[in-house]
């Protein structure tokens, strides 16, 4: 699958206006980065799966100021280098979004570390236990309200 | 003899590995559930060495935040602080003079070298080899005299600088690299006939731990992991960066998936990076080491990116979100060890343990990465 | 009985027998493997040819805490890892002693700051220790010297003197 081609399954998935095609992938680390909503993260995973991508990282993002979390999902094609970017918020109050996990194995790990720091729930996950932090712990540190 | 003494119960059995041990490299904990000598489930449990260098990133401005990135993977420090400079580079739009470039790319593969070594010698230790371990550390200890010439440190570098590197090279330097890499060359027959050929290593590596490409792929696996598996994906080459492109280096890649092919690829690799130090001292410009005009509070304007390098381990990421402050809004690190132990459950089921630890001592991990 | 009195040690007191033994055991520590980040590796190059802790008689390192009578706490502990850290000094048997080597060992290094959650600062908050090794990491000649101030403080002597300042 071409990056074009991958761009326009990808923009019946992305919530409109917010498809940002980055061709400068000296400015930003990725060529094309994609806005969905939760309920699309899975669909998006899919059809990166399809499309022989692997998954990099997940990134949560506190926009404290704005009530929201953003989850950023880096995926890497490794034959040409090429990186996308699937981006989505959810609201700060009862954080939830369905998992790749079961698409990605990978995410697993990643998915609890989310959990971890920011108390994001990802809704189907088979294990949400505590991975970095100790087992008892019921804090989330990477927000910004969280004061030890 | 009665019933219940003819009838064979069997059942598996819980045993727990680490989080203090010799062979897990670190404080990595392991709930084996075994059924005599064989893995059924190994499920690793982390955190012990926790640090939260994420949430410093977010406390400390950015040239505070550089000590910290050589104590994640203090094994190939230089990587980290690599990945972060740039990163934070890219974000600010400050362009590293050409003296910089090389000099960083000469003291990161020396970085990569001095990691394979300590790879190599703790390896074999975890397989019950004590010997190599001596060797590899006597050229170890070269490279970092070389480096601490210049660095001042010798295992937890903070030697780049946003816009370049801290201190030139100087004669001493360069003769001194030359050198070595003649004296490690002339080592490798004796590394391929104390370890490579040694039959116990073949015996105890040669089809053991198994890591399908595909494996790789699900899990985000990367580095000598990948390469092993016969995928043929190096940063340096897919997704280059520095000067890189202006070097001639092959990546080395087996197709077996097993032990013997993540030693052999790290083996090579240490070859290939001796001949990118010598294009890159044959190649050095004269010129300065640090860009002008960088802020000594840098503040990188609002928005974010994503750097990768290859560091020895695998693809070391950094996202980086600024607000146009002068510390970071959010600092994620992505480790290569992190995404390379999560596939260790799924492949290491049914094996033997000794095998399973070979596997785990293969996929070269530095817990500290993977609990950040 | 208000006054103080002086009770010996026991009952017969044998004082070059335990100068004996404290030089014995000096020369024969048994480190514990015990390496928690960055400082263990250079715990493990001082166990290496170029520095050679051997030569001090430190270099059987044991695996396991009840084989092994000095524990070097080479690392930043964690709070999670506390308890098992806590274990282990428990698990020695005696005489033990414990050399804090690094900065996070001994107070919790360059990891301290305000809401930090995660890091104990120093390992003398769990168990004392006998001998500070400071440095993020310590060289292997800074352990080695550790060694043998741990080795003056079982013996009442040091084994090389001191090198005058230049």
């Amino acid at each position: 699958m071409t990056l074009s081609e991958l761009k326009t399954q990808l923009a019946s998935l992305a919530e409109p206006g917010a498809l940002i095609s980055e061709t400068d992938h000296a400015k930003r680390g990725t060529d094309l980065d994609v806005t969905v909503s939760a309920g699309k993260v899975v669909a998006a995973a899919e059809l990166l799966d399809t499309a022989r991508y692997t998954l990099e990282a997940i990134t949560g993002v506190d926009w404290i100021a704005e009530k929201q979390i953003e989850l950023v999902y880096d995926y890497t094609l490794w034959e040409s280098g090429v990186r996308v970017a699937v981006r989505s918020r959810i609201s700060r109050e009862n954080p939830a979004i369905p998992t790749i996990s079961a698409i990605f194995p990978g995410a697993n790990w990643h998915e609890r570390e989310t959990r971890d720091f920011f108390g994001v729930d990802f809704t189907g996950h088979p294990d949400m236990s505590p991975l970095l932090l100790p087992e008892d712990a019921t804090f989330h540190p990477l927000r910004k309200d969280f004061g030890a | 003899m009665s019933i219940e003494a003819q009838t064979i119960h069997r059942e598996t059995f819980v045993l727990n590995l680490g989080p203090q041990h010799p062979a897990t490299h670190g404080v990595l904990r392991i709930k084996l559930t075994m059924n005599g000598e064989y893995v059924e489930d190994a499920d690793p449990v982390i955190g012990y060495g926790h640090r939260m260098q994420e949430k410093m990133g977010e406390n400390r401005t950015y040239a505070k935040f550089l000590p910290n990135t050589a104590r994640m993977d203090y094994v190939a420090a230089l990587f980290n602080t690599h990945g972060y400079v740039c990163a934070v580079e890219r974000l600010a739009g400050i362009t590293v003079p050409d003296r910089a470039e090389y000099i960083r790319v000469i003291t990161a593969e020396l970085n990569r070298i001095a990691s394979h070594l300590l790879w190599v010698g703790a390896f074999l230790i975890d397989l019950g080899g004590f010997t190599p371990l001596l060797y590899t550390f006597d050229d170890r200890e070269q490279i970092l005299d070389l480096l601490e010439s210049i660095t001042g440190a010798r295992l937890t570098f903070c030697y780049y600088r946003f816009g370049g590197v801290c201190n030139d090279i100087d004669e001493q330097f360069i003769s001194g690299t030359r050198a070595f890499i003649a004296r490690l060359h002339s080592r490798m027959p004796m590394y391929h006939a104390l370890i490579t050929q040694n039959i116990i290593f073949r015996k105890r590596c040669e089809g053991i731990g198994p890591i399908p490409a595909e494996t790789c792929r699900k899990y985000g696996g990367s580095g000598p992991v990948l390469r092993g598996s016969g995928v043929s994906y190096d940063v340096r080459k897919n997704e280059p960066y520095s000067i890189y492109p202006r070097l001639d280096f092959n990546i080395p890649v087996y197709q077996e998936c097993d032990c013997t092919a993540r030693y052999k690829v790290r083996m090579d690799e240490m070859v290939e990076s001796m001949r990118i130090i010598e294009q890159s001292l044959d190649q050095l410009p004269a010129g300065p080491v640090m860009a002008e005009k960088v802020p000594k509070l840098l503040k990188p304007p609002k928005g974010d990116c994503y750097f990768n390098v290859e560091s020895a381990r695998g693809v070391f990421g950094v996202r980086l979100v600024s607000d146009g402050t002068d510390k970071a809004y959010r600092l994620k690190l992505r480790s290569p060890c992190f995404s390379n132990l999560s596939l260790f459950r799924d492949c290491s089921r049914g094996m033997l343990m000794a095998d399973a630890l070979a596997l785990l001592g293969s996929l070269d991990l530095v817990i500290p990465d993977i609990d950040r | 009985m208000d006054e103080q009195t002086h009770v010996p040690p026991g009952l017969i007191h044998f004082a070059a027998l335990d100068q004996m033994l404290d030089l014995a055991r000096a020369n024969s520590l048994w480190p514990l493997t015990f390496g928690l980040a960055c400082c263990a590796i250079e715990m493990m190059a001082t166990g290496a040819a170029r520095f050679d802790m051997a030569r001090f008689g430190c270099e059987v390192f044991r695996p396991s805490p009840r084989q092994s009578d000095l524990m070097i706490v080479c690392g930043t502990i964690n709070k999670k890892m506390a308890p098992a850290v806590a274990t282990l000094y428990d698990q020695m048997p005696e005489p033990k002693w414990v050399l804090a080597m690094g900065n996070c060992a001994i107070s919790g290094g360059p990891f301290v700051f305000p809401g930090q959650y995660a890091v104990v600062e120093g390992v003398d908050k769990l168990f004392p220790v006998d001998v500070y090794v400071p440095g993020c990491p310590p060289r292997p000649e800074a352990l080695i010297e550790g060694i043998l101030e741990l080795e003056k403080k079982l013996t009442g002597k040091r084994r090389w003197p001191v090198a005058p300042a230049q």
